[in-house]
């Protein structure tokens, strides 16, 4: 069962700003499998974020191809990137991102209400597993503002299983975080892992990133191999 | 629709969360909008509304001036719209294109009627009444709420007498008595049958504050005074308005009636004179739309009325940028929530939705907080417009169309500035937002802010230096050398002439009057005259000096005439300065005397001649040896509050005019008793009430008040005006400081890190609050830069109204200047210490 | 230079009180260049903001050139940060509404420096820097390494004894990150005494001395001189 969620041909992204050319991304080949824990590192700037915004339909590239789920996104309209967001992607960001105004369980419940035509109740109950799942159940009617950073991780760990995503995308998760809290939250990860579910996480940090199956290099914009990264960091130091 | 409800909740509970933002929304919706409804009430009730009364667009004026109220000679520019009673009767016999047309006296007022119910033991009140034609209310189309209305039968030398009650004075006088309809009352003395009442909602055929109590046929003119008018040609005292057939073409008809019109004058005296050719063929008559009837008070009242609804106008603007800015504020400061929005998958359109609803529940609070701002504002507004005119026509409720009108627009302002934040926010790539790149966008919206908060500071001092002009000249109106005194002054107004006295019977009733009030303890002087000074009204003549040759058409020989008592210089504190006053010796018996003032002297004695022991006269070079004069007091202001004194001659009360004028015998009666008293007295009213009763019942007091207060009264609209603009020029510093404060608070709030970055390269505390305090002034200067032109500019529009005062009054220009930069410094300085307090560290954190 | 004993720092959220750092002891001494690592959340940030005076919230002695700061008040503190220290961010910070040379003059700007005096030590400093021919463009003209060598020039323009970077090269490309990192190495070398923290083992190679955190403690210190904490 080596089915492929999501994969990427010759993907490159530049930014302008005014006369500057900055390539972010320059031809990145990549292939998530179903069920795959793939964890993406590389020193800051090698484009490891711009890469997981394009994968999460937040950013889109400036060329090449991306398959999500047997399907051409890279070229679709706002309206369907909107819905595909919604249904096969749930994401975690490094700085938690929960909606200060909406108690825990209406900030789970948010990406349900954004897709047409589910039932109320089935809502609750997805919201109500979901929380239970990350063990924040008991904490549903509080505001993001009541609760340390680990449990606001949680809150949001839940809020993207509780669309049933094809794939959870992790924006250093632990960042934010204590070492304690830190473990906690790669624990999760794992577990949702063994679960069954495919996730795609960014971190700098080498001893999350064992956490994972498989390993990414990114370097100035391209996937390298792991022996070849050590090369390239010994000839910028010579 | 679950969704709606649920996203209309989400924005309740968003905006109780933000109740700074809420409030502040909120408020100023509701001022900006309650200000308007409740101007543009004012305006709908007093400039718009037409008479209660048959298709009120068929009926025309004939005539266009607000001239009042009986006038000899040539109206200004020949044009006209006050005609003498016979004058009328030729227009309507040669005007058939009119269904109907009819004549109403021009001049009411209050206590013209003293009238009685036939009933033992009742009082006589001085009430108002209306001469009008038979066909009045024919040419209406009015039906009488009971009894019968009046018809031209009735209007007929030698009916029987019959009078008509207005609904308003038989529901307030005779508590809707039905018995009242049918019974004989004694008015001015006569037994006149009551035959009917008018309709509830007819207020007459204008808007007054002394609306008709009383409508009676205009043939019973003769009977009811000592001295008639009726037939005067020479005197010009009806309106004349009429119901057009259809199809009429108004303009050849006008240019007709104005041929027949002139026709009519070649007739009299006055036309025949050589000198008058050229008035008589430009005198003409215009035909004006009649729907809202004799539209005196909309056009003392329009161009003020006006300049108010420019200037809420104006307020409106500036909470709608308020407004703006606010929404933009919070649109800008909710990017990073919205992008989360979008990432969980939210499309654009809901999410356009939901801070649409946001806006929409916002203005619809506005809008309900309008509401209430408008019903009180109307109130407050129409007892400031119109003290002391309970009487008045005027209802203080909004109209639904007003409501509406308020409601929408708030609605309008809600809509078009909450689209604009959520439709740039959801156009954005929701990683730009997130810090996914970490590219800096350029900040767009803040130009616009910048620039509404410009626009509001510029506006705001418009409208300062506009309140400060209008203030600043009601202060010189009102405090002005009058050349009077006024404390301890009471007016007691009355009228002999209703009461049924003859001319022989005067002289014991004014030494009755001047005995008995001078009998109450308390009372240092009396003295009757024929009107008082600042009582709006006066009556003028025509004067020609012993020895001179007659005066051409275009050579002002005017001079303002009163009959005065005794005492009467003493009480209104005017000075002799030459010869001697008029004194209890100067008797209808005793040589025709007259006393002028300085002004009369400046004007008829140019080349320094002595005025004392000249002659002159008023009816013509015939009657130039008529009075003496014997004395000159100094100038006070009779009847116009803005222009210098004009010539005035004084005369004795009961001296008749020894070459006949027709109008002389009307000027004996007088109609007021002046009093000086000792401090204030209690009760003299009721006292007063009960001298006169005992005197005579048919002498009722017609008004009551202080020479302080009559003068007052000169300055309602002034006065409304000036307050008006105040409190709109406060409503919009405060505004425009709110915007101010509004974009500050938001612009620190952005600039956290950048803050944080000078701090952490050295910048002291003094530094950064310098910093932002500096740009937050440099926007209210450059509001001052464009403001300053454009006040200047305006004050232009308000240079007729100004008494005493320079349009670019330099003082209040720095004063207002002043006012919106403190204002300005208040509300950059609070975001700008908060600025100051920033913590470096957690201002680098945020990257 | 810098000696620090028994240095603590924590955040009350509440009843809970979290620790950032604790019970450090460090001494550099002038002319060294100290690299500071360690994983997120371990202090390094808290420990540099502390250096760089931005922060007064914590206990213990803090020596700074002989200088006692623990017993300097916000404003004293404040005045020798602003003579003494310069500060490199990873993400520039640079002002963007300034141009390159307004912005390499904010620091001066806080100080009483006659203008012609500052328009020369611009002038020097762009010169330096190889930046003459931008210091009319504004940031968001300049790519991310001409981004920081500007950061690098406002951060020394006033010739501080200290040089404290904050992840200096983390925004930006290996090739562009050596030729900063190349930067620091020559300041170094002219005398400045330098303090970065990075995640970036290359980096801490230009450095002459490595420091470890994890969290809140002292664990590693390639000097060997600093006494290590009492394990938790």
């Amino acid at each position: 069962m080596t089915e492929s969620m999501i994969h990427i041909e010759q993907m490159t992204k530049v930014f302008y700003t005014d006369e500057i050319e900055t390539h972010a991304l320059s031809g990145i080949h990549l292939t998530i499998n179903r069920g795959e824990y793939v964890a993406m590192s590389g020193p800051s700037g090698c484009g490891k974020s711009t890469l997981l915004s394009i994968i999460g339909l937040l950013d889109t590239p400036t060329g090449g191809q991306y398959t999500l789920n047997g399907r051409e996104v890279a070229n679709l309209n706002f309206a369907d990137r909107s819905r595909i967001r919604n249904q096969e992607i749930g994401f975690i960001f490094q700085s938690f991102n929960l909606i200060g105004d909406l108690t825990v369980a209406e900030n789970v419940e948010l990406p349900l209400t954004y897709r047409a035509g589910m039932p109320s109740a089935e809502r609750k109950r997805r919201v109500q597993e979901s929380l239970e799942r990350v063990n924040m159940a008991h904490r549903m009617r509080h505001y993001p503002a009541q609760l340390s950073g680990g449990q606001q991780q949680r809150v949001a760990v839940a809020r993207a299983l509780a669309g049933s995503p094809s794939i959870l995308l992790a924006d250093e998760p632990t960042g934010n975080l204590d070492s304690k809290n830190g473990e906690a939250v790669m624990k999760l990860l794992q577990e949702l892992h063994d679960e069954g579910a495919t996730i795609c996480m960014v971190t700098h940090d080498p001893r999350f990133a064992a956490h994972a199956e498989r390993q990414i290099h990114l370097f100035d914009g391209k996937v390298v191999a792991e022996g070849e990264l050590s090369g390239l960091l010994a000839e910028v130091e010579g | 629709m679950g969704r709606i409800i649920q996203d209309v909740r989400y924005a309740l509970r968003q905006l109780r969360k933000a109740p700074g933002f809420t409030l502040t929304a909120i408020l100023t919706l509701a001022l900006g909008i309650g200000a308007n409804a409740a101007i543009f009430t004012l305006v709908h009730a007093v400039l718009l509304r037409n008479l209660p009364v048959v298709d009120p667009k068929a009926l025309v004026r004939v005539g266009d001036t607000d001239d009042c109220c009986d006038i000899e000679g040539t109206p200004d520019h020949n044009d006209y719209s006050l005609f003498s009673y016979d004058l009328y009767l030729h227009l309507k016999a040669n005007a058939p294109e009119f269904e109907q047309l009819a004549a109403v006296q021009a001049g009411l007022g209050n206590g013209s009627l003293t009238t009685r119910i036939s009933k033992p033991g009742a009082l006589s009140k001085a009430l108002s009444g209306e001469y009008v034609s038979g066909n009045f209310f024919q040419t209406l189309g009015l039906q009488p709420l009971i009894g019968r209305l009046i018809q031209p039968s009735d209007d007929v030398h030698g009916a029987p007498m019959v009078a008509v009650m207005s609904y308003r004075t038989w529901q307030r006088e005779y508590a809707q008595d039905p018995s009242v309809v049918g019974s004989t009352f004694a008015l001015n003395t006569h037994s006149v049958t009551i035959i009917g009442v008018t309709p509830s909602g007819f207020y007459g055929d204008r808007m007054t504050d002394v609306p008709p109590d009383f409508y009676l046929p205009i043939n019973l003119e003769p009977v009811m005074g000592q001295s008639s008018i009726l037939h005067q040609q020479n005197l010009n005292w009806v309106y004349v308005i009429g119901r057009i057939k259809p199809g009429t073409q108004l303009g050849p008809l006008q240019a007709r009636m104005s041929g027949n019109l002139r026709q009519f004058l070649s007739t009299l005296d006055l036309y025949k004179k050589a000198d008058q050719q050229k008035n008589l063929t430009e005198s003409h008559l215009v035909l004006s739309p009649g729907g809202a009837g004799i539209e005196n008070m909309q056009q003392s009242y329009a161009s003020g009325l006006k300049l108010l609804m420019a200037i809420s106008a104006l307020v409106l603007l500036i909470a709608c940028a308020n407004i703006a800015n606010l929404v933009l504020v919070r649109g800008m400061a909710r990017r990073a929530e919205t992008s989360v929005r979008m990432a969980l998958g939210a499309q654009r359109r809901r999410v356009i939705q939901q801070m649409l609803t946001e806006s929409v529940v916002l203005s619809c609070l506005g809008g309900i907080a309008g509401l209430v701002v408008a019903y009180m504002g109307t109130r407050t507004l129409l007892a400031l417009a119109f003290p002391n005119s309970p009487n008045l026509p005027i209802t203080p409720d909004p109209s639904p169309v007003v409501m509406g009108f308020a409601f929408g627009l708030s609605l309008l302002t809600g809509l078009v500035f909450g689209v604009a934040p959520a439709w740039v926010t959801s156009h954005s790539e929701p990683a730009e937002a997130l810090g996914g790149s970490n590219r800096s966008t350029r900040d767009h919206s803040s130009l616009l802010q910048r620039s509404l908060v410009v626009l509001q500071a510029a506006l705001s001092l418009v409208l300062l230096v506009g309140a400060g002009l209008l203030s600043k000249s009601l202060n010189k109106l009102e405090h002005q050398h009058f050349g009077l005194q006024t404390k301890n002054r009471v007016i007691i107004h009355i009228s002999p002439e209703n009461a049924g006295y003859k001319v022989g019977q005067l002289q014991a009733l004014y030494d009755q009057i001047e005995q008995r009030f001078h009998a109450l303890p308390g009372v240092e002087r009396v003295a009757l005259s024929l009107y008082t000074p600042m009582e709006s009204g006066s009556w003028g003549e025509a004067v020609a000096i012993q020895g001179r040759p007659e005066a051409g058409p275009n050579v002002s020989v005017g001079s303002m005439f009163v009959r005065v008592g005794p005492e009467f210089f003493d009480i209104v504190g005017q000075h002799v300065l030459r010869g001697r006053g008029i004194t209890a010796q100067d008797t209808a018996a005793s040589p025709p005397i007259a006393v002028v003032n300085q002004a009369f002297v400046k004007k008829f004695f140019t080349n320094g001649e002595d005025p004392l022991r000249k002659h002159f006269g008023t009816f013509g070079v015939k009657s130039s040896n008529d009075f003496e004069i014997v004395g000159v007091v100094n100038d006070a202001k009779y009847d116009n509050t803005r222009r210098p004194s004009r010539a005035m001659h004084f005369r004795p009360l009961l001296q008749p005019t020894p070459t006949f004028d027709p109008g002389d015998g009307r000027s004996l009666y007088a109609g007021a008793i002046m009093l000086q008293t000792k401090g204030q007295i209690e009760g003299l009213e009721s006292q007063a009430r009960k001298i006169l009763a005992s005197i005579d019942p048919n002498l009722p007091v017609v008004n009551f008040t202080t020479f302080d207060d009559q003068i007052a009264g000169q300055f309602g609209q002034e006065r409304l005006i000036a307050r008006l603009t105040l409190i709109f020029g406060v409503l919009a510093l405060a505004l425009a400081s709110i915007g101010l404060y509004g974009v500050t608070a938001y612009t620190v709030a952005h600039r956290t890190s950048e803050i944080g970055i000078r701090m952490a390269l050295g910048a002291a505390r003094g530094s950064v609050v310098g910093m932002v305090l500096r740009e937050a002034m440099l926007q209210a200067g450059l509001g001052l830069a464009i403001g300053i032109p454009v006040a200047l500019l305006c004050a232009r529009f308000v240079k007729s109204r100004l008494y005493g005062v320079e349009s670019h009054d330099l003082s209040i220009l720095t004063f207002a200047i002043f006012t919106l930069a403190v204002s300005a410094c208040v509300a950059g300085w609070i975001p700008a210490r908060r600025a100051a307090s920033t913590d470096p560290m957690n201002a680098l954190r945020t990257e | 230079m810098i000696e620090l004993k028994n240095l603590e720092r924590s955040y009350k959220t509440g009843a809970t009180e979290t620790w950032v750092l604790r019970r450090i002891n460090l001494m550099i001494r002038e002319g060294e260049f100290v690299t500071v690592m360690g994983p997120s959340g371990a202090g390094k940030s808290s420990l540099l903001n502390i250096l760089a005076m931005l922060d007064d919230q914590w206990k213990g002695e803090f020596y700074f050139d002989g200088d006692a700061v623990h017993g300097l008040n916000r404003k004293q503190r404040a005045q020798l940060a602003r003579m003494r220290i310069g500060m490199v961010f990873q993400s520039y910070h640079l002002l963007d509404e300034l141009t390159v040379a307004e912005n390499i003059d904010l620091p001066l700007s806080y100080k009483d420096i006659p203008k012609a005096q500052r328009q020369s030590l611009v002038a020097d400093t762009l010169d330096r820097f190889n930046i003459v021919g931008k210091k009319d463009l504004y940031p968001s003209q300049l790519s991310g390494g001409q981004q920081q060598l500007v950061g690098i020039a406002r951060a020394v323009i006033h010739k501080p004894a200290l040089l404290l970077a904050d992840e200096p090269t983390g925004n930006l490309h290996s090739a562009q990150a050596k030729e900063i990192m190349e930067m620091f190495r020559k300041l170094n070398e002219e005398g400045t005494t330098i303090v970065q923290v990075t995640h970036s083992e290359v980096n801490a190679e230009y450095g002459s001395r490595t420091i470890e955190l994890r969290d809140g403690w002292l664990s590693k210190d390639t000097a060997g001189m600093a006494a290590h904490g009492v394990s938790a």
